[in-house]
């Protein structure tokens, strides 16, 4: 009560009090417009992702013996026993994961023995290798002596059903989300050339026009692309622009290497989603990149620049980048698999060797909060891989906790642990000079900032990067600041989701560990300035400032899109071409609402 | 894939994580921004480590602390400067219960959902419960004694005099602080300091008395200046003969309580100590006030010291105060705070604490009434005296502490003179020019 009368009374004041201070009233208002857009996108956003249709799709088909018919909705089928199997067949012969049976990206299936007792038998032949046989439309499969009739959908079976489902974007305009960004943008770059004066010069102002630019290219391009959705794009310029709106406080003179770094970003995420298109491709490149991945670490740890205490940039000709943001991502494409490769255990253990390996050269770069993230994305990994806590704990966890507490042993580490939830009794020295900061910097900004520029908290050490979500409350408030922190769960739930159409294990595990990274990252960020966690010094994807890191953010949505199957959303999910001949297809269509095409004389 | 899509949920798990964490967050922001926003780094309000916005008036609207162009300044009068240091605060931000710290929230018209914005950038207006009438009277009183004065009133706990000495001019601070005159200059003396209690701890002792010892109204005592008790001698200043319970207080005879003491047994005399919170931290517009000190004596010489107020016993004048408003108060205690209530928070009374029984009160405050009025002239006075020694060849502790009965006028007050000498010859005349200055 008390809260809101102060409130009302400092509405009133302001109101009553006319100076004729136009540019004060400006930043009055523009902070409650802020927070108010910041949402509005983020509702749109998350509404499209969630509550637009996205109906299953049908791949190919089993017949079994008895007449039924089973439809195969993923590109990746476990046939068995077992009620979790994605083709459920009842029949005491066979096993509880018995066969798997997978589609690639050029429509060719493969059948493979996953865990059977008794067998697979294709067109009167047994299996014998591990990396399965070829399978064709109108092949007959013996699972324990049960025969199954399997076809394929065609080209015209996977056109009319891609025209049959819905797009995105038909209820949430992506356009009209957009503008809203744009809006947000627009008064963000006012308020800051208010506040700034003349520090702000045509930098700022180009700086943020550009930004508006970018975003509106990014669209048009998915749009060319024949694609339709643009939510996870759109959360991402969303945390770019308070990003840079953050870089145009903290350090102007930067604006132009902020810029240039979103540009990089963007470029990066389009080079990851073209490169994740191609699940052939990706599967090639796994090893050489689980080679890279520790090099890159060991590159780091020789030739890097120790900055408190760890070991985390490498300097090329005046540029520095950091390069585990980097390797994070090649651990995410190392570490997912495809469904077939999922059942064998020393697959899984080659994971653990290069996680552990991993793990033990940021120990010795002394990178607390990266050894930190590495090891959620393995949990998270390991988990969807085998199913199973023991194993991962017997296997990883033991060692990798070992090498945590012996990193969390280090005195700059351990320091940052004794003054853990302490952090106002040492204001003034390393335990929590920033932390301290930080909580005064964000209780100060309230719930609408004390607008963007007029913060003090930005000439504190790292408050645009470790810090950065005590400058996005004190400047932009905390609605805008949780605004930003929801984008990053909404990834997060959006790609559990995904998890349920995805083609390919590969793409849900990518997403998720993605998730859990740019979770775990944020939390870490968020809750360590605040002194709920222990500071570690981690960035807040896509809002700190600091090259590598915003990249390494930007190529990670790729991820999501790849997971992203609703109809023509994403342009690293391919769309059938136009069939050269019209006509039916080969798929049996049950209780379809209104018959697709005619001639449905396989209808039972 | 089934199998993966049902593991992939796992990641919801993160997704909880971080909304707890996220709910802990924003519940200790609600809870804490205003405590986070007074840090002197804030420089949205701070300036030089100076809260830069914000009035602080008294309790009739007198300025105590004000911004004229953009820099502090302090009330007109420099007695009232002076006098209102402890409770204001100073440029510098070094006096721990100024309304400059304390109440920084309140002064940048803080809340969560505004933070510490304000367009005009000129804070709030805050009242304190302080009369510098009163405390200017209370300055003048003490005359640079060391010491303080504090008077609240018993009812609802606003605390009317707050006055610490030494103290200086917060508009023009002296360049000496570091030298021994403005030695502990800070610390507010009313809060922040616990001292030896002296006689003015026997209220204590007759609580405990009256609600443990038997037929202590008829019970007879024999004082002949000394008594042994165990090989040593419990000392009384003057002979007071054969006296009862009564008589034994109102001439503050030490053998009375030290016997009484010995009755009620070191660990009753804790328990009664604590429960008049006189042992305790109480709190004081959030302050947490100095701690003071009872302990349980082993041997029976030293009960009975602790009985009479000596021994290892120490008090804050602030706790002592509640303690004394709380007998004046029918046994109850409001909560003493300085920033006076306003709005929404001025309808709901103070919060109360009962420290003794209806009873006990009433009996209490008969046995300390103070006989004639040349010492209180109109005023029906219950008090006690207190004569502290603090050994080392000093001075005694003056204190004196009560209350005024007269309903119009519901103060308690308590006056503490360091090293003062004796607490009815010294820190009595202070206690009434500032009560007639009260009742006036």
């Amino acid at each position: 009560m008390e809260v809101i009368r102060n409130f009302i009374y400092q509405i009133q004041e302001s109101l009553a009090n006319f100076d004729g201070d136009l540019l004060s009233y400006a930043t009055l208002l523009i902070r409650f417009f802020l927070p108010a857009l910041a949402i509005i996108i983020i509702i749109r956003c998350t509404r499209s992702l969630f509550q637009e249709k996205s109906e299953e799709e049908i791949w190919g088909q089993l017949r079994l013996p008895n007449g039924t018919i089973l439809d195969l909705n993923y590109w990746e089928n476990v046939i068995g026993r077992a009620k979790t199997s994605d083709i459920f067949a009842d029949y005491p012969t066979i096993s509880r994961n018995h066969a798997a049976l997978i589609r690639d990206d050029k429509a060719n299936w493969r059948l493979y023995d996953v865990e059977s007792k008794t067998g697979v038998v294709i067109n009167g032949k047994k299996i014998e290798s591990d990396t399965g046989i070829p399978v064709n439309s109108g092949d007959v499969i013996e699972l324990g002596g049960v025969e199954m009739k399997f076809t394929a959908a065609d080209n015209t079976d996977e056109y009319e059903q891609a025209a049959y489902r819905t797009r995105p974007g038909r209820v949430y305009k992506q356009r009209t989300t957009l503008i809203f960004l744009t809006e947000f943008q627009l008064l963000l770059g006012l308020q800051l050339y208010i506040s700034m004066g003349d520090r702000a010069g045509l930098t700022l102002p180009l700086s943020f026009l550009a930004l508006i630019v970018l975003t509106w290219t990014c669209y048009f391009i998915i749009r060319a692309l024949k694609r339709v959705a643009f939510e996870v794009e759109t959360m991402g310029f969303f945390l770019t622009t308070i990003g840079l709106g953050i870089v145009a406080s903290s350090s102007p003179n930067e604006l132009n290497r902020q810029l240039m770094f979103i540009v990089l970003g963007v470029m990066f995420y389009f080079i990851m989603g073209w490169f994740l298109r191609d699940l052939d491709r990706v599967k090639r490149f796994r090893k050489p990149l689980a080679v890279l991945g520790p090099l890159m670490l060991i590159a780091t740890r020789l030739f890097g620049r120790r900055t408190f205490g760890a070991y985390r940039w490498i300097s090329i000709g005046g540029l520095t980048f950091q390069p585990s943001e980097f390797v994070k991502i090649i651990l995410v494409i190392a570490g997912a698999v495809t469904l077939e490769r999922m059942f064998a255990r020393r697959n899984l253990f080659a994971f653990i060797g290069l996680m552990g390996l991993c793990m033990g050269l940021l120990a010795l770069m002394t990178d607390f909060g990266t050894a930190m993230i590495f090891f959620v994305a393995y949990l998270v990994i390991a988990y969807l891989r085998s199913g199973d806590f023991a194993t991962i704990f017997l296997s990883f966890a033991g060692a990798g906790f070992a090498g945590l507490v012996a990193l969390a042993s280090r005195p700059h580490i351990a320091g940052r642990f004794s003054t853990w939830m302490h952090a106002w009794e040492h204001v003034n020295d390393f335990g929590g000079y920033q932390q301290t900061r930080a909580m005064a910097a964000a209780a100060s900004g309230g719930m609408f900032g004390v607008g963007a520029g007029y913060g003090w908290f930005r000439r504190v050490f790292a408050a645009d990067s470790d810090l950065v979500f005590a400058m996005v409350s004190e400047e932009l408030g905390l609605l805008v600041a949780l605004t930003a922190v929801v984008s990053i769960l909404i990834f997060a739930i959006f790609s559990v989701r995904s998890a349920g159409s995805a083609r390919s294990s590969f793409y849900v595990i990518a997403a998720c560990a993605t998730s859990a990274i740019l979770v775990f990252q944020m939390l870490l960020n968020v809750l360590g300035s605040m002194d709920i966690l222990p500071f570690t010094g981690v960035t807040f994807p896509f809002v700190s400032k600091g090259g590598t890191s915003l990249v390494a953010s930007w190529g990670m949505l790729a991820f999501f899109k790849a997971a992203d199957t609703r109809q023509n959303a994403s342009f690293v999910v391919k769309t059938p071409k136009r069939p050269e001949y019209s006509g039916g297809g080969s798929m049996v269509y049950r209780e379809p609402e209104e018959p697709l095409w005619g001639g449905d004389e396989e209808y039972e | 894939m089934n199998k993966v899509r049902t593991r992939a949920f796992s990641v919801l798990f993160l997704v909880i994580l971080a909304i707890v964490g996220m709910g802990f967050y924003v519940v200790r922001f609600m809870v804490f921004g205003g405590e986070w926003a007074s840090a002197p780094f804030n420089t949205t309000v701070f300036r030089n480590a100076m809260l830069a916005v914000g009035v602080v008036t008294d309790r009739n609207g007198v300025v105590l602390a004000d911004i004229t162009d953009g820099r502090r300044t302090f009330a007109e009068n420099g007695d009232v400067r002076r006098s209102t240091l402890h409770a204001v605060g100073d440029k510098e931000g070094n006096i721990g219960t100024g309304a400059l710290s304390v109440f920084a929230p309140e002064l940048m018209g803080y809340n969560f959902i505004t933070g510490s914005y304000s367009r005009s950038e000129s804070g709030r207006q805050i009242a304190l419960t302080i009369d510098s009438k009163l405390n200017a009277a209370a300055f003048r009183a003490l005359d640079g004694r060391r010491g303080a004065v504090i008077v609240s009133n018993y009812e609802t706990g606003e605390i009317l005099c707050m006055v610490s000495s030494p103290t200086f001019d917060p508009g023009n601070p002296p360049d000496d602080l570091s030298s021994a005159t403005y030695e502990g200059v800070f610390l507010n003396r009313a809060i922040q300091s616990a001292y030896t209690p002296g006689s003015t701890f026997k209220l204590v002792t007759a609580g405990a008395a009256i609600e443990n010892v038997n037929r202590l109204w008829d019970r007879e005592f024999h004082c002949t200046g000394a008594m042994q008790v165990g090989g040593d001698t419990l000392i009384c200043p003057r002979e007071h003969g054969t006296i009862g319970f009564a008589r034994g207080m109102q001439v503050s005879c030490n053998i009375v309580f030290g016997e009484l003491a010995l009755d009620i047994g070191a660990n009753t005399m804790a328990s009664y100590t604590a429960k008049y919170g006189l042992s305790e931290r109480s709190s004081v517009s959030g302050i947490t006030t100095a701690k003071g000190n009872f302990d349980k004596a082993t041997s029976n010489i030293n009960l009975a010291w602790s009985g009479v107020g000596q021994y290892t016993n120490t008090v804050c004048p602030a706790t002592m105060l509640r303690f004394v408003g709380a007998i004046a108060n029918e046994g109850i205690a409001a909560d003493l705070h300085y920033l006076k209530k306003t709005g929404v928070s001025s309808v709901v009374p103070s919060g109360t604490d009962r420290l003794l029984s209806r009873d006990t009160a009433e009996l209490l405050g008969e046995i300390i009434e103070i006989q004639g009025s040349d010492s209180f002239p109109g005023l029906n006075i219950h008090a006690k005296s207190g004569t502290a020694q603090v050994g080392g060849g000093k001075e005694p502790h003056a204190w004196y502490v009560g209350y005024i009965t007269n309903r119009n006028h519901p103060y308690a007050f308590v006056v503490i003179v360091e090293n003062g000498g004796g607490g009815a010859a010294v820190a009595g005349p202070i206690a009434n020019r500032v009560l007639q200055e009260a009742v006036n």
